[in-house]
């Protein structure tokens, strides 16, 4: 059996996003279901089964792999809901569901031996131990890396595991560790790991007032722009706060991940998959995104030696990036 | 319920670290945490310091809880908890008792299992159900911490479930600033234009975090280095009888630079009945390094104040009342 | 009009304020009735069939305003199980503010509305839920689907103007 190498992963909140995602070449499709069961819980998102069904024959038919996210964790109360999910995922015939629960696991490899697990980016694993751990106890034959780790360190996991290595390539930002951040619910109650949702619609207000656009969750003010100004997404880590006399982004500019230019070190590495981020976002970004990475990770492996990334892929991925800017994030050290 | 002193968060100098934990032997608590969870550069302290210390508090008859850090990253942080928890193992070899160790993350719990050493499941393992505990009891775990964020009607539902592990002991995080992200970033490395690797140890210099407010002048947030923290210290004294319906076995003071004795003591005085839970909130008030908070608890937002609902007979002062 | 003249009409960022010469024209013809009833009238008969299997129950009885920044133009409706319905104005759940030409590009597909937002083209006021519902909803349309329910081959005339525009690279 061959591993995989630079598979690429596409988000899809919607049906017209995942056929985008097919159509312009990933080689798999993220999704969730229409409840906080995945961490992108936002109204009118998502799959309910009739959707899920055809996205399924649809990606099957071209070839692509659907992968169901399943990564929020389970409460006592309605743990019937995620072992329901689960259940629907195995029934579905998708390629893999993607946990971030040791319990629901659990669940999974005792009623259904024969679904793929991935280990999600909000299982918060760090290091081999952690993914040794999962591998073991469960059997997940990947992981996805959270975004805190540098190319030495996701280089030092790859060599002690063998299981699968899924970095994020591409989009939105978390400086936090995912899975272990509850700035969310310190300010509005609801967090990702329970709602399944970071600033969740419910708790966001922007306003337009003399001083300029205000961002707001549950009443905290996350920032506030001059009509100039990018504006980010309404998350507490890229807004504006006084710290010490000085007002400034505290935590993380607006920026989006965008690690193109390592795609050959991450071959180098042995990298299965790279994960697009934003199943939020419309079907046009898919679109846009699916189609400059597929035609980079192409290049890569024609020639990784060769590979330079095209300004047209850059300026294309800029134009859809949170701020329009991007980073290297942690891959690239040092940062400030 | 008994009283844990919490893992330091902060990164304090050597002399005052050891003049803290001097003074804490001699404070009525029953459990008292040791060891870095948050940052591996801080190094005043060496792994052979916190061993002393711990020593130190199981003479002075306290059960010892050696924490780890909830953030691995690189080689060397896994050489620390292999070594650390190797540590563990010996002791107790040694014949000496009750010296635990806190999981902060999976290869912690891993590692743990494999050496057979009991251990603590700690907030950042994001347990939320009772069948991921009842995974780590077989694993070996002897207590957990709820994820902060956790509130009273998930715990009392995990408590009620038949997976509920026999014999488990709940700690609950009940008072300080709330430890809420972890990042590969140092914010207050940041917040002196340094690179986190030349961070020249500025989280010397803010002893219970560097406060963070919003444009509107509110205070939000308290930056401790790659560890973001509530501004408003959680507290929960005041929710006492809630605490104990609802099973909670010990509650978790986090530590703070100064007035730590007398935060322990008004906890000590409410456990022992000597200080209603409105007194014992009251005194808090004054010893806190910043406004109180407890909305997790009811399911709300963290950082709501929601002391008016208080369900019961108690008679909250007009200081309760306003924060 | 060919399409390759309707695409000229689509102005190219950066310039998203400046006044579409097609759509300046258009709303020069709209009736003299209020352009609320104007809109509602248009979209039952364009845009309806392709939006009604949606589930619009979190519409049900909420009030959207949809304001045209460069046109001057304020338009407030509802959404139920037989179509959009003309509102009073002044007094919405959620208003969404963008140029003409960003409207149009948002209906075509041919931008995403976080990038918009990012760049402070597109702005969300009043219940963000609702809004982010709607716009979910609506991308959970297939656009080929919704173009074969238009009138009279202009749905084929749109995915061509669609396909052009992606290729003229004024996407």
């Amino acid at each position: 059996m061959t591993r995989p190498l630079l598979e690429l992963i596409c988000p899809a909140g919607s049906l017209p996003a995942l056929k985008a995602a097919v159509d312009h070449g990933a080689d798999g499709i993220y999704l969730g279901l229409k409840d906080n069961t995945n961490a992108r819980n936002f109204s009118g998102l998502n799959f309910d089964t009739k959707t899920l069904a055809e996205g399924i024959r649809y990606a099957h038919a071209k070839g692509a792999k659907v992968l169901m996210a399943l990564n929020t964790y389970p409460q006592p109360a309605t743990l019937a809901r995620w072992h329901a999910a689960i259940d629907t995922a195995a029934a579905s015939g998708i390629d893999a569901a993607i946990l971030a629960d040791p319990g629901l696991m659990a669940y999974a490899v005792r009623h259904h031996p024969q679904l793929r697990l991935h280990l999600s980016v909000q299982g918060s694993a760090t290091s081999y131990e952690a993914i040794e751990f999962y591998r073991e106890r469960f059997g997940i034959q990947r992981a996805v890396l959270p975004r805190v780790l540098s190319l030495a360190q996701v280089e030092n996991v790859i060599t002690h595991t063998d299981v699968e290595i899924e970095l994020f390539g591409f989009g939105g930002l978390c400086v936090m560790v995912e899975g272990r951040c509850l700035l969310s619910s310190y300010a509005c109650g609801d967090s990702p790991n329970t709602f399944g949702a970071c600033s969740p619609g419910h708790a966001v207000r922007w306003q337009q007032t003399p001083e300029g656009m205000e961002t707001r969750l549950n009443g905290v003010l996350i920032d506030r722009y001059a009509d100039h100004e990018k504006a980010g997404y309404p998350t507490l880590c890229k807004g504006r706060f006084a710290v010490g006399g000085e007002t400034y982004y505290a935590l993380e500019e607006p920026t989006s991940l965008n690690s193109l230019e390592l795609l050959p070190d991450m071959a180098r590495l042995g990298v299965a998959a790279i994960k697009i981020e934003g199943r939020q976002r419309s079907p046009a970004y898919v679109a846009q995104v699916t189609q400059v990475w597929r035609a980079a990770i192409d290049a890569v492996k024609r020639d990784a030696g060769r590979f330079k990334p095209h300004p047209a892929w850059m300026s294309a991925l800029d134009k859809v990036s949170e701020g329009s800017m991007h980073t290297l994030g942690a891959y690239y050290r040092p940062w400030k | 319920m008994r009283l844990s002193l919490g893992p330091l968060l902060y990164y304090w100098s050597r002399e005052d670290t050891l003049a803290f934990y001097r003074d804490a032997l001699t404070w009525p608590v029953d459990i008292i945490h040791l060891g870095e969870t948050v940052c591996s550069r801080r190094h005043l302290l060496r792994q052979a310091d916190w061993l002393e210390l711990a020593e130190a508090v199981a003479a002075a008859g306290r059960q010892a809880v050696l924490s780890t850090q909830a953030l691995i990253e690189s080689e060397s942080d896994l050489k620390a908890l292999r070594k650390l928890i190797g540590w563990a193992a010996q002791w107790r070899e040694d014949g000496h008792p009750a010296l635990l160790v806190e999981a902060n993350e999976w290869g912690a719990a891993r590692l743990l299992a494999r050496a057979g050493v009991a251990f603590v499941a700690g907030p950042t393992l994001n347990v939320y159900n009772p069948d991921t505990l009842a995974l780590l009891a077989d694993m070996g775990a002897r207590r957990w911490v709820p994820p902060v964020e956790m509130p009273r009607d998930m715990l009392m539902a995990m408590r009620a479930s038949p997976a509920w592990p026999a014999g488990m002991q709940t700690e609950l995080f009940a008072y300080g600033r709330l430890p809420l992200a972890y990042s590969a970033r140092c914010f207050t490395a940041r917040h002196y234009n340094l690179q986190k690797d030349d961070c020249q140890f500025r989280c010397l210099d803010h002893p219970d975090g560097l406060t963070l407010a919003t444009r509107e002048g509110e205070d939000f947030l308290a930056l401790n280095g790659i560890q973001t923290q509530s501004a408003r210290v959680m507290s929960l004294a005041h929710r006492c009888d809630e605490l104990r319906a609802a099973g909670v076995d010990i509650l978790r003071l986090s530590p703070q630079s100064r007035h730590g004795a007398r935060v322990v003591a008004a906890f000590r005085a409410l456990l022992d009945g000597t200080l209603t839970p409105a007194q014992a909130h009251d005194r808090l008030t004054r010893l806190m390094p910043a406004a109180p908070c407890d909305g997790y608890w009811l399911g709300d937002a963290g950082m709501a104040w929601l002391a008016r609902t208080v369900a019961h007979d108690l008679t909250p002062t007009p200081e309760e009342l306003t924060p | 009009m060919t399409p390759s003249t309707l695409l000229r009409a689509l102005p190219r960022p950066p310039a998203p304020d400046a006044l579409p010469p097609l759509l300046a024209a258009m709303v020069g013809r709209l009736p003299s009735r209020p352009p609320s009833m104007a809109f509602a009238a248009a979209a039952n008969a364009l845009a309806w069939p392709a939006l009604r299997e949606l589930d619009w129950s979190i519409a049900r009885d909420r009030r959207f305003h949809v304001r045209v920044r460069d046109l001057g133009l304020s338009l407030y409706f509802g959404v139920r199980a037989d179509g959009f319905y003309a509102v009073a104005g002044g007094r919405a759940d959620v208003t969404f503010t963008a140029s003409a030409a960003d409207f149009a590009r948002l209906a075509l597909r041919l931008e995403d509305p976080d990038t918009l937002f990012f760049n402070r083209r597109l702005l969300i006021e009043g219940d963000t839920d609702l809004g982010l519902a709607v716009k979910n909803l609506l991308d959970g349309v297939e656009l080929e689907v919704a173009a074969a329910t238009l009138p009279a081959g202009l749905g084929r005339v749109l995915l061509r103007l669609r396909r052009l525009a992606l290729e003229t690279g004024a996407a």
